[in-house]
């Protein structure tokens, strides 16, 4: 859902919680973590921060720490100077940099590699940062927002988060439980979204759902919370029977065992969706290998074949024109075609 | 008594809230307390001039005791705080660069507490 201005939908005292904490700290400019399972609404609870701030109308820009790779997620933090190494042709400017006087929502903060949680911390501590490849320090006025699925506690005691950045981030800290523990929310969610969906998909007579099926709804565990209830509404819109939805819930409403649960929280579980978006893509996941590095570096190639190849078909296969957009050199833009097996469709 | 002077304390220990309170109301203090970091942010600043003293400690759910100095600080800068932290964690840092007058670590004698309570406050008059 990217409509900028959602707003927290629910009754639950955790969202009457929520919406309070939002309004006190909101202009204070602290830092904050926001904590909760994958698809509770983390991004929309940074958002609403945002609108609620004085920072509101400036931008904000939002970084995925677990989609880029260490050295990647350095660079689109902080930028790179010209031939700050090779591949560098021009100026990047990092997201500290473009989020000036406004937000940076760092989302999967938990996955920073503890090599630039070092490099964060010292930007928070100072306000400054330099780009890779200059001599010079930057201000920068950022309000830094940060989400993550993991308990960071637990995270410092492995060694894989630290203590002195938790602190620093963790000034406030707001948690959205997961929606099967705030089941009243779940009929103003629905009410919410249908709404929302009957205009995207014009489809402005779809019938409200009876007491039944609301009571299903709100009765089934929803492991991939209000991102999987989303979908399905969605799913709805397009199939357009609530019979046939809610006959699926009987089969899906057994208990999942826990660690099965997990990971359809880790990924998105999403079923199918009837998008138009051409980037979107429906395949299982693939857990044959819990090589977190491999998982990771899989997701990456193919984010990037879905960015180049979209590129490529909308600039005709023109690899100069391609290679200007996704701000990469012509020669790594031939590698990453043939690295990534990239072939043009329809026979451009 | 018009001249007791009025603390907030801010702890989610519930513990060691009730012992400040009992102690420092026989000291003839006139006590608020708040369990958790929203609580005693919503009573700074339901009246504003109301405290004297803020107590809190650092670590706490939500709304850290990092939050409520810096908040404070800004709002109320006259109000002066004493940040309390466990044994074994580290925000004191952070503490002292929200300006906390004084940061006590856990555990301490009421008494030390208290002479530092007056000393805090006679300096401020």
């Amino acid at each position: 859902m990217d409509k900028s201005d959602t707003p927290l939908i629910g009754v639950s005292q955790a969202i009457v919680k929520t919406k309070e904490l939002i309004k006190h700290v909101a202009a204070t400019g602290l830092n904050i973590v926001i904590t909760g399972e994958s698809g509770v609404g983390k991004e929309v609870v940074a958002q609403n921060l945002y609108y609620a701030s004085p920072r509101k109308g400036k931008p904000f820009i939002k970084v995925n720490c677990a989609a880029l790779p260490d050295g990647l997620l350095e660079s689109e933090l902080f930028g790179y100077e010209r031939g700050a190494f090779t591949g560098a042709e021009k100026k990047k400017r990092g997201k500290f940099e473009l989020a000036d006087k406004g937000v940076l929502f760092l989302d999967e903060i938990g996955d920073m590699s503890i090599l630039l949680q070092a490099k964060l911390l010292h930007v928070l501590q100072s306000g400054e940062f330099a780009p890779l490849g200059s001599e010079d320090d930057h201000k920068t006025d950022t309000w830094v927002l940060a989400a993550t699925n993991q308990n960071l506690a637990q995270s410092i005691k492995n060694g894989t988060f630290r203590k002195d950045l938790y602190y620093r981030l963790n000034t406030v800290n707001i948690h959205l439980p997961p929606l099967r523990e705030r089941r009243e929310d779940i009929p103003f969610l629905i009410e919410y979204y249908l709404d929302f969906y009957k205009v995207q998909f014009k489809n402005k007579s779809f019938p409200k759902p009876d007491r039944n099926i609301l009571e299903k709804l709100a009765a089934y565990h929803w492991p991939g919370n209000i991102r999987e209830l989303q979908n399905v509404l969605q799913r709805l819109m397009v199939v357009g029977d609530f019979e046939a939805i809610s006959r699926e819930f009987n089969e899906q409403d057994k208990p999942v065992p826990d660690s099965a649960q997990r990971i359809s929280n880790e990924t998105e579980i999403a079923p199918p969706l009837p998008s138009s978006n051409p980037i979107e893509e429906s395949v299982e996941p693939d857990f044959s290998n819990f090589s977190l590095k491999k998982i990771k570096k899989k997701a990456a190639d193919k984010a990037e074949k879905k960015a180049i190849a979209l590129v490529l078909s909308k600039t005709h296969w023109n690899r100069s024109k391609a290679s200007k957009i996704l701000q990469i050199s012509y020669k790594t833009l031939l590698y990453k075609i043939s690295e990534l097996e990239i072939e043009p469709v329809g026979g451009l | 008594m018009g001249d007791q002077k009025k603390l907030l304390i801010i702890d989610d220990d519930a513990e060691i809230l009730a012992a400040l309170d009992n102690y420092l109301r026989k000291k003839n203090y006139n006590v608020s307390i708040a369990a958790n970091g929203l609580d005693g942010l919503k009573l700074l600043e339901s009246e504003p001039g109301r405290f004297d003293l803020i107590i809190t400690d650092l670590v706490m759910p939500s709304i850290s005791g990092v939050a409520i100095i810096a908040i404070a600080k800004k709002k109320f800068p006259d109000i002066p705080v004493i940040a309390i932290t466990g044994w074994g964690e580290h925000p004191e840092a952070l503490a002292t660069e929200a300006e906390a007058d004084l940061v006590m670590e856990k555990p301490f004698e009421l008494s030390v507490l208290e002479s530092k309570i007056t000393e805090i406050l006679s300096g401020k008059k």
